[in-house]
């Protein structure tokens, strides 16, 4: 009777500490490959594949780790990555019952990694930018199962909302920091923006900066300070330029974005090849200040000879703050900085995630490419990094006047 | 502007004096309206209604202020004492202060031919209402206030093609019919999802009878009671799977307060009617319930509780000017001899509410949910009836709605709205 007694205490105990373990850092645990189980109605199901280019809704329940949250809204997200056969998801927990979450979540997202064969570069890109001290959402990757059938390896990706501010930026006192206007950078597509002045019609910014907390404010609240900071970026000059942008945008935090995302290659980013694209835009809390939030790195890693300038000149903002020595001088600093890290980091980082994703990547029936492109795309990954590393720091020095490293051409 | 020139018109059709009326005759008459005599029971009359109306928001709601809200051209007549028909019209209402050149013929209304011969039975064949709800069957010219209730609106199926049997047995009247749908107020919105090796399903068909008596007059109630009339009625229909459930909308149809949910099995409805009209007074009142089955409709694939929307209301009216109230009220003083006309002061008080059978648990508004978060509209309307002639009447109604979830309503976080509308009814 005692013995039974003691093994129901410890199964209970096990099972209070299991549960009590279980937070959002597990779920987005790097080191894990999760498995997410998705139920809904095997029509909703099919009607989200049929109609994967509308933001519709669906109802579903989530299982992971043996907890399940019912009645969240899940729907078919992404831009150039929206597919039919595997569709990237979106996972809103509180879509139905608005104090719903999950381990303190009210969002997820499943990027169906279909714009990269290797199915790491994003997540790669995050954690490295979290070295750096970068503002980027927790990932890591997951078998997802709908209705019982595998559906393919996804990306489990921390949505950029509310939470994530509160975690990004802590609280002072009792007052979590999250309470500013969030904005996701919306690519239009056909016309490219690099930061140019378009007038004191809030129209534009409207457009391309869409709201994602503080929705109800008023128009001139949520977008004037944006249409405020383009203009004195694009009027402002030099000799004022830190003075007056200064207090509107963190310009320190600003360099170290763009330059971790040179080094790691990324096209499509702020500087891309056909302007601005893929980030998130935070005001913070009762302040002018506004920073950047990494998002979406999946065309990072393109080659290892990326120019480390490549079109700074292009972007008014890039090429206005750049001309003030002492953030070029931070610029190039960063570039030395994200070399340092990389070199005992980065291509052993990679490894290990193509390891943990291997069998599910291969077995992946759904992802639109073959095997053979998988392992063609990860062998050209994996070497990256040594060149990469090597090319920055012979550039930065070229750039710098410093001392040229070994190995440059 | 050539809607405007419609409602002038007709209005100036009802302008002409009852004394233009002349029975018995043969040829063109005026018999309430334009009619052609043919003989003895033989005979077409021109039908027409216009129903202008100024309405006015304490909210904004993005709703048309001064509107056509219904114009309607038909014809209608008798064939021999076995038979009579109707044909009926919608042409486009909308906003009166756009100056659009042109009217549109909008929905087929009633359009049916009825064989009359006895009294315990008549049998209808064609478009037309199904029978269910008092003031949902109750044509729009002769309402006590401008607009239905919601219940009548949303629950009650209003028309649809079929074949209907009725008459009346002692105390007794019943109807009973079957439709190729389920009424034009449940109608589905949803192209509906279709399964490999399915069928495309329509909603129906639907079943329906009511059973309507003066059941007061066989019990020991006080002598005004006994002309009380009530009714019980029921109507049952397939619904194919997809969203297409009844929906909850705002009194001015702006927001759904309660959004449609998946439906798969039978929509069955239950309704219980009183109506009584004591000298200048009346008191209506009606209860509904729609119960909707959600066959394997969860995210498992599994069944969910039914889906219930249920309604009531209860109306007050009173002749001031003392007419009785009955189908054709006539006033004691008219407007064209230089009296006042029939004034009529009007209250109802109504609501209607959504909720799933099963209460367990977390609710939530999900479309799939086995505990759907319930919310309701209730509603009260005052107003005044002044009838002008036989033909024209003036409504004007103050409007005040109440939403019990604060997150579903025309404007969130907003839960309470005052509206109203003056309404011109022209119909002959």
């Amino acid at each position: 009777m005692a013995s039974r007694t003691i093994v129901a205490i410890l199964l209970t105990l096990g099972l209070g500490t299991t549960a009590a373990a279980q937070t959002s850092d597990d779920l987005f645990n790097p080191e894990v490959l999760q498995r997410l189980d998705l139920w809904l109605n095997s029509s909703d199901w099919s009607k989200l594949k049929a109609a994967f280019q509308e933001n519709t809704y669906y109802p579903a329940d989530v299982t992971w780790n043996g907890i399940t949250v019912r009645n969240v809204g899940i729907r078919s997200r992404g831009l150039g990555s929206r597919s039919s056969t595997k569709p990237g998801l979106r996972v809103d927990f509180d879509r139905y019952s608005s104090g719903q979450q999950f381990l303190g979540l009210k969002s997820l997202v499943l990027d169906n990694l279909t714009q990269d064969p290797t199915g790491v570069k994003e997540t790669v890109a995050m954690r490295f930018f979290s070295r750096l001290g970068i503002p980027a959402p927790r990932e890591t990757h997951t078998r997802l199962y709908i209705n019982g059938v595998y559906a393919g390896l996804y990306g489990l990706i921390e949505a950029v909302d509310k939470t994530m501010m509160g975690r990004v930026f802590g609280s002072i006192g009792d007052n979590v920091q999250n309470d500013g206007y969030l904005f996701e950078y919306n690519y239009v597509l056909g016309s490219a923006w690099r930061f140019n002045y378009e007038g004191s019609d809030l129209a534009p910014y409207k457009a391309r900066f869409d709201i994602r907390t503080n929705e109800s404010r008023a128009e001139s609240a949520i977008w004037g300070p944006i249409e405020e900071l383009v203009r004195l970026v694009n009027n402002t000059p030099s000799p004022s330029f830190e003075s007056t942008i200064g207090p509107r945008l963190d310009l320190t935090a600003f360099v170290r974005y763009i330059a971790a995302q040179n080094f790691i290659a990324e096209n499509d980013g702020f500087n891309g090849y056909d302007g601005m694209n893929n980030f998130y835009f935070y005001r913070l809390e009762n302040s002018t200040s506004h920073v950047f939030i990494a998002w979406d790195e999946d065309n990072a890693f393109l080659q290892s000879d990326y120019g480390i300038t490549t079109r700074n000149e292009e972007n008014v903002l890039t090429r206005k703050t750049l001309e003030l020595p002492a953030y070029q001088a931070q610029y190039f600093s960063v570039l030395s900085e994200a070399a340092d890290s990389a070199v005992d980091w980065l291509r052993q980082e990679m490894q290990r995630q193509l390891d943990m994703i291997n069998d599910a990547m291969v077995s992946d029936t759904l992802k639109p490419y073959s095997n053979s492109d998988y392992t063609t795309a990860r062998e050209a990954l994996l070497a990256f990094p040594q060149a990469r590393i090597t090319y920055v720091r012979c550039e930065v020095s070229k750039q710098t006047g410093a001392t040229r490293p070994s190995g440059c051409q | 502007m050539k809607r405007l020139l419609f409602v002038a018109i007709l209005t100036a059709g009802a302008a002409v004096p009852a004394a233009a009326q002349n029975k018995g005759k043969r040829g063109f008459v005026w018999d309430d309206r334009p009619t052609i005599v043919f003989g003895e029971d033989v005979n077409i009359a021109v039908t027409g209604r216009a129903l202008v109306e100024w309405r006015w928001f304490d909210t904004d709601l993005g709703e048309n202020l001064f509107a056509l809200r219904a114009g309607r051209l038909g014809l209608k007549g008798d064939l021999t004492k076995h038979f009579d028909w109707e044909v009926e019209r919608e042409i486009g209402g909308g906003d009166l202060s756009n100056d659009e050149s042109r009217i549109e013929f909008g929905d087929w209304k009633d359009v049916y031919v009825r064989w009359r011969t006895f009294d315990a039975a008549r049998v209808k064949a064609g478009r037309f209402k199904i029978p269910f709800g008092l003031e949902q069957n109750t044509g729009v010219s002769e309402l006590d206030f401008a607009y239905r209730a919601l219940g009548s609106r949303t629950i009650a199926p209003g028309r649809d093609t079929g074949v209907m049997i009725s008459g009346e047995l002692g105390r007794f009247g019943y109807e009973a019919g079957v439709f190729d749908d389920d009424g034009d107020n449940a109608e589905s919105s949803e192209i509906q999802f279709v399964r490999e090796g399915e069928d495309l399903k329509d909603v129906g068909p639907s079943f329906a009878v009511r059973v309507t008596g003066d059941l007061f007059r066989a019990l020991p109630v006080p002598g005004r009671l006994r002309s009380a009339n009530v009714g019980v009625a029921y109507t049952i229909a397939d619904v194919p799977e997809g969203l297409n459930s009844l929906r909850g909308a705002s009194f001015w149809g702006t927001e759904d307060f309660v959004e449609r949910v998946y439906v798969k099995g039978r929509r069955q409805r239950y309704g219980a009617q009183f109506d009584w009209s004591p000298g200048p007074a009346s008191l209506k009142a009606e209860w509904m319930q729609s119960r909707e089955q959600r066959n394997g409709q969860s995210n498992r694939d599994e069944d969910l509780s039914d889906f219930i929307a249920s309604a009531w209301y209860v109306a007050g009216t009173w002749f001031v000017t003392g007419e009785d109230k009955d189908d054709n009220v006539n006033a004691r003083r008219p407007l064209w001899k230089g009296g006042p006309g029939a004034i009529e002061l009007a209250v109802r008080y109504e609501r209607l509410a959504f909720e799933s059978a099963s209460k367990q648990g977390t609710s939530f508004t999900n479309p799939r949910a086995q505990f759907l978060t319930p919310n309701s509209d209730t509603v009260v309307t005052a107003g005044v009836n002044w009838i002008t002639s036989r033909w024209t009447r003036v409504i004007l109604n103050a409007i005040h709605e109440d939403f019990a979830d604060p997150a579903r309503t025309p404007i969130v976080g907003t839960t309470s709205f005052w509206s109203g509308v003056v309404r011109l009814n022209v119909v002959f």
